[in-house]
């Protein structure tokens, strides 16, 4: 019944008729906070004289008039209403009824437009009474024919978006082929988790799609139109619906718990004879011990398609196992025997990949990084023999010792002053010490200096830093005659 | 003005409570000191470098126990308790220092609604702090390699910025809470006015003394303090253990006020399934703080006496176990997240009916699948710890029972869809904020199963997609509803009007900053960006995700910024708002605004339902008798929420 569209945006002017002052100035306050724009008090009138008055001066669209107000004359202003020619509405209000009000509508039709407004005005509910002298048949008709239109409308509103929910949900699944959105897989257990990864991503994608198209389409369709302030159908819910979608969530949750759990049982599956590496986290680095061959590295060595168990364990706080590529991750936790944890890898791809710390450590947690380099077998057997010592070369083996025993963190092997002297210093042959005397440097003096190496101090470096005991980290042996033999050989291959 | 009487900055509560605060930690400290001086041992030491800051550690952490009480005394939160030790009679309700103005909120008021605003204040300043932390380690992340800060300092502002954000977060919920159950459920006010108004002001202590821990060494073990590592972090570490420790005092005693509220001063005919939903949220809210929070504070507590007693409840070492702390913690801090989401789902509830002009589509359900999220999120603190050690068959029945969560947050968004389906929809800016957090919620909801299906978290464990996600589900489930709650209860707080422009410029600023943020951060965490690291590995691929994160970070703060501004400038000159500018039917709204101090004047009874948009009649009612005769300055209210004019507009 919004005739008002069609005219040009001009202010209805409203005046409102009461001798009670309250009436007038709470309906004013009540106009503008409905905020519908264009609305403008032109008056407040107390009594009928003033109203006739103002009626014609004023030239109101509107006027309110207070029912209860015995002060103004109903019948007198209504009979004007009636005798009136221009376009002009009355509303009676009332305080003591709270639930209606009585509307007079003046207004000239066109030839034209008398057709419209009677075809509007029969199917109104508010004609339902005058539809009642159309005949009984009608009135049935009507209703039916409403019905079924509405049932239809909804169902296309249904249809319609459900048609756009699939469209969506295809383009979001279509869309993330082209992002990258995993690292590399490099491992066997990285399988099973990318695929439920997949999967997941895809009932995302489809669920995200479901309420945001339902959403986006109520906001589009469902919009209200400009002027409407009247409620939309009241709709309190529904017990089968609520019911379905508590039960078909329930239905997807506990498949993909059941998926969850077996993908989890893939990535822990233990297969025949796999390699041992114990891995030790301490802030901020990675060691990688092989028990089984006596190598300690820095490096995470393994060999490709073979499955490796980390025996996980921290020396300080708690660290975090983690290849992206591999996927799976394990934290390593202090407190010796009882707190190593395991974590199960079979490395499919030949690389270089890093393991990174995933649980924050302190200061320098985020450069707690490690190359980790797959190998195939026979490159892995070889680093093993060489790492562990078993080389024919003494020079090779004694290099091994030197970082095996931490020497290399303390003495340089090009010159450079770390915390001891450099070896490069050894190749002049003598050694100034800190009494001021000259010793030659031969292998009793580098034997001594390393099992005993607060003997001679040589000059500018301080006593008591070097340790008085050198224990194999892998064998929990101490350092034997053949190892330090192999060392010197090192020392001296230096200076060739 | 009866301000000018008691002038002087002395007479305003916070003033004397921040001044009693450095006293009693002086106090405190000069305290222990004694004692350390009488065995024998150092009382002052000044080395900041090596994590020596004054006095004794002890003395520090004794200094700001004693000062937290401090404040609390010098603030006048304890006066009527200490009157009531001593025998004497003090008002039933007690009156303000100041009827008005700014000093009102400044001290201690015991009407909800001022304890509210001090709230929600509050919070949109820890909020913006928090906020500037994250834009200071968003710059230093835009690219690879340390440009701005040194790892340490990237360690303690990133804590900072969670934890602080956290603090925000339970305040914005205090909030919510304070201001709005009253009202909804026609109360004059709390049921415990004293111990309302002391939940609040614990928080000020709690906040001073949690930033504190940046000039003490800051922390680097992230919120979540996890022992050895916490065991070993600088004196900031305390400081921390210590805000949070008040911090989750209020929680406590605020959420024991709502239960009380809520339970026994309902109007009447307000059964529980005729409350307005926030309510149902709001209760179960309670319900979780009341109970889970004690174990946070103890987990704290404990790893404190390892620090200050050498005590060794998770140090392998002296026979403890690392991994029952992070039972202990995520014991509460999993149900936490309910805490923080869930009035925020309240609001959305609330809200959605009112814009489109429908009932709440199955009240019972959304009310019910509150309680639903509440019980289960006791069950699933493990989720947190599948790759931490424990049992490894703990982890099936945790995955389990963690995505039970999915169906009573099903419900939720199903209904909220079937709520606006066929609407009359309008769009003002609370409207929009409540439609931006449906989608953002279902975003962060969507991106949680991926963590419990356990398989998949060992990828995602600690890595940018779990920054993502819960980012997703605070915005969500927080920052835009709490918004939402702002710009659509500011009339009734201020009793003006917020500029709708600037209101939905803000949500379209905020709205695409979001997205492109979450997203971003989930896509990094899946190539292998780890959480909580200061520089990161160009090989990783992601340094155009972290250049978004870090540009929508600061669009994200933009966009706060003119709301604050649109918010203070339109408390001060905004037009002047009617009582019911949504045409809501919720009974706070048949007040005038703002709203007067003791709300209702005369007691309502409830005779419909809360929603019932589409149909006559009315959902509260006053006595026709006693309203018109003692209420006649407000004939326009009439005696129902439809008001009849409501027939006559075009």
């Amino acid at each position: 019944m919004s005739t008002a569209q069609s005219e040009p945006v001009k202010n209805r002017r409203v005046l409102i008729a009461s001798s009670h002052p309250l009436f007038g100035q709470g309906l004013r306050s009540l106009l503008q906070e409905r905020q519908t724009a264009g609305v403008e008090v032109v008056g407040m009138v107390s009594n009928l004289e003033e109203a006739l008055q103002a009626l014609d001066q004023l030239d109101p669209d509107l006027i309110i008039v207070d029912y209860d107000d015995k002060k103004l004359n109903r019948d007198e202003f209504l009979a004007r209403f009636v005798e009136g020619e221009k376009k002009l509405r009355v509303v009676l209000l009332s305080l003591q009824s709270a639930q209606e009000a009585i509307v007079y509508d003046r207004r000239t039709l066109a030839a034209a437009q008398i057709d419209d407004w009677l075809e509007e005005w029969t199917f109104t509910e508010d004609s339902s009474r005058l539809a009642a002298q159309r005949g009984k048949f009608e009135t049935i008709m009507d209703h039916r024919r409403t019905f079924m239109k509405n049932r239809l409308q909804k169902a296309t509103h249904l249809l319609i978006a459900g048609f756009l929910v699939v469209i969506v949900t295809a383009l979001l699944i279509f869309g993330m082929d082209y992002i990258r959105l995993l690292p590399t897989a490099a491992s066997a257990q990285a399988e099973p988790i990318d695929q439920l990864f997949h999967l997941e991503f895809k009932v995302i994608a489809f669920l995200f799609s479901l309420i945001v198209v339902f959403m986006l389409y109520s906001i589009i369709v469902f919009r209200r139109k400009r002027g409407d302030t009247t409620d939309a159908e009241h709709i309190e819910g529904s017990t089968n619906l609520e019911v379905a979608w508590t039960v078909a969530p329930l239905a997807t949750v506990l498949v993909f718990a059941y998926l969850g759990g077996s993908a989890l049982a893939a990535t822990v599956a233990p297969a025949p004879k796999p390699l041992r590496v114990e891995v030790i986290g301490k802030q901020w680095n990675w060691s990688f011990v092989y028990p089984d061959y006596g190598v300690i590295s820095d490096k995470l060595y393994l060999p490709v398609d073979k499955q490796a168990v980390l025996l996980l364990r921290s020396d300080d706080v708690i660290h975090s196992f983690w290849v992206p590529e591999f996927r799976v991750k394990q934290d390593a936790l202090p407190g010796g025997q009882d707190f190593v944890r395991e974590l199960r890898v079979t490395p499919t791809q030949l690389g270089e990949f890093k393991v990174r710390c995933a649980e924050l450590c302190g200061a320098q947690h985020t450069y707690m990084e490690s190359p980790v380099l797959v190998v195939a077998q026979t490159d892995f057997d070889a680093w093993l023999t060489k790492e562990a010592g078993l080389s024919d070369d003494p020079v090779e083996r004694g290099q091994k010792w030197s970082t095996t025993f931490g020497c290399a963190s303390c003495h340089s092997i090009d010159g450079t002053k770390i915390v001891g002297p450099s070896w490069k210093d050894l190749c002049e042959g003598q050694a100034t010490l800190a009494d001021g005397s000259v010793i030659p440097v031969d292998e009793n003096y580098l034997r001594e200096s390393i099992l005993n190496p607060n003997a001679k101090i040589v000059q500018g470096f301080a006593a008591g830093i070097m340790p008085q005991q050198f224990i194999d980290p892998v064998s929990k042996k101490p350092i034997t005659d053949q190892q330090i033999s192999d060392i010197i050989a090192y020392m001296n291959s230096i200076c060739r | 003005m009866k301000d000018t009487q008691k002038a002087g900055v002395f007479s305003i509560g916070l003033v004397r409570g921040l001044i009693a605060m450095l006293i009693g930690f002086l106090t405190g400290a000069a305290f222990v000191s004694l004692i350390r001086l009488i065995l024998g041992l150092s009382v002052w030491t000044w080395n900041p470098s090596g994590n020596q800051f004054g006095f004794a550690e002890s003395a520090w952490v004794v200094g700001a126990i004693f000062g937290a009480i401090a404040f609390m005394l010098g603030v006048g939160v304890l006066s009527d308790w200490l009157k009531w030790m001593n025998g004497q009679q003090t008002a039933e309700h007690p009156a303000d220092a100041f009827a008005s103005g700014w000093k009102r909120y400044l001290s201690v008021s015991f009407d909800h609604k001022a304890i509210g605003v001090q709230y929600g204040v509050t919070s949109i300043v820890v909020i913006g702090l928090a906020g500037i932390f994250a834009l200071i380690f968003r710059t230093e992340l835009a690219q690879p390699g340390m440009q701005l800060l040194t790892l340490e300092r990237y360690n303690t502002i990133m804590s900072l910025h969670g934890i602080v954000m956290i603090v925000g977060i339970l305040l914005g919920v205090g909030a919510m809470s304070n201001y709005l159950v009253p009202l909804m459920i026609g109360a004059n006010d709390m049921a415990f006015p004293r111990l309302n108004a002391f939940a609040y002001w614990i928080n000020v202590p709690a906040a001073v003394i949690l930033l504190s821990s940046y000039f003490l060494g800051g922390f680097d073990t992230g919120w979540t303090g996890y022992p050895p590592l916490s065991a070993k972090a600088p004196l900031g570490m305390d400081m921390f253990f210590l805000g949070v420790y008040f911090a989750g005092l209020s929680s406590i005693l605020g959420s024991l006020n709502v239960i009380a509220t809520t339970i026994r001063l309902r109007a009447k005919g307000m059964h529980y399934f005729r409350m307005p939903i926030f309510v149902w949220t709001a209760l179960a809210t309670a319900v979780i703080g009341l109970t889970a929070t004690q174990l946070i504070g103890l987990s704290f507590q404990m790893v404190l006496f390892e620090r200050v007693f050498g005590m060794g409840f998770f140090a392998p070492d002296k026979g403890g176990n690392p991994i029952l702390f992070q039972h202990l913690f995520w014991f509460y801090s999993h149900p936490a997240v309910y805490v923080f989401v869930l009035t925020g789902l309240g609001v959305i509830s609330e809200l959605l009916p009112v814009f489109a002009r429908k009932p709440l589509f199955g009240y019972r359900w959304v009310a019910l699948s509150s309680f639903g999220i509440a019980l289960v999120g006791f069950l699933v603190w493990a989720h947190h710890m599948f790759t931490s050690g424990m049992s490894p068959y703990l982890r099936i029945p945790f995955m389990y029972s963690t995505l039970l969560v999915a169906v009573p947050t099903g419900v939720k968004f199903f209904s909220w869809v079937a709520t606006i389906w066929e609407g009359k929809l309008s769009f003002e800016t609370p409207m929009l904020f409540v439609l931006g957090a449906i989608s953002i919620f279902l975003l962060g909801g969507l991106s949680g199963p991926p963590n419990a299906t356990v398989a998949t978290d060992l990828h995602l464990q600690d890595t940018y997609w779990i920054v993502g996600h819960f980012h997703a589900t605070m915005f969500g489930g927080f920052v835009f509803p709490f918004f939402a709650a702002i710009y659509y209860w500011f009339p009734k707080i201020t009793g003006r009007m917020y500029n709708e422009k600037l209101g939905k410029l803000h949500f379209f600023l905020m709205l695409p900053g979001f997205y492109i943020q979450s997203l971003s951060q989930m896509q990094a965490g899946l190539l292998g960006m780890r959480r909580r690291i200061g520089d990161y590995d160009p090989a990783l691929g992601i340094n155009l995700q972290q250049l978004l994160i870090t540009i929508a970070a600061f669009v994200i703060f933009f966009s706060v910024v003119i709301a604050v501004v649109n918010l203070i400038y339109s408390a001060r000159r905004g037009p002047i708002a009617a009582s019911n500018p949504w045409r809501s039917r919720s009974p706070e709204f048949m007040l005038p605004s703002p709203i007067p101090q003791h709300n209702y004047e005369h007691a309502f009874e409830v005779v419909g339902e809360p929603y019932d948009y589409g149909i006559a009649g009315a959902y509260v009612s006053i006595d026709p008798d006693r309203y018109i005769a003692k209420e006649e300055e407000q004939p326009a209210a009439g005696g129902a929420v439809t008001s009849p004019t409501g027939a006559t507009t075009d």
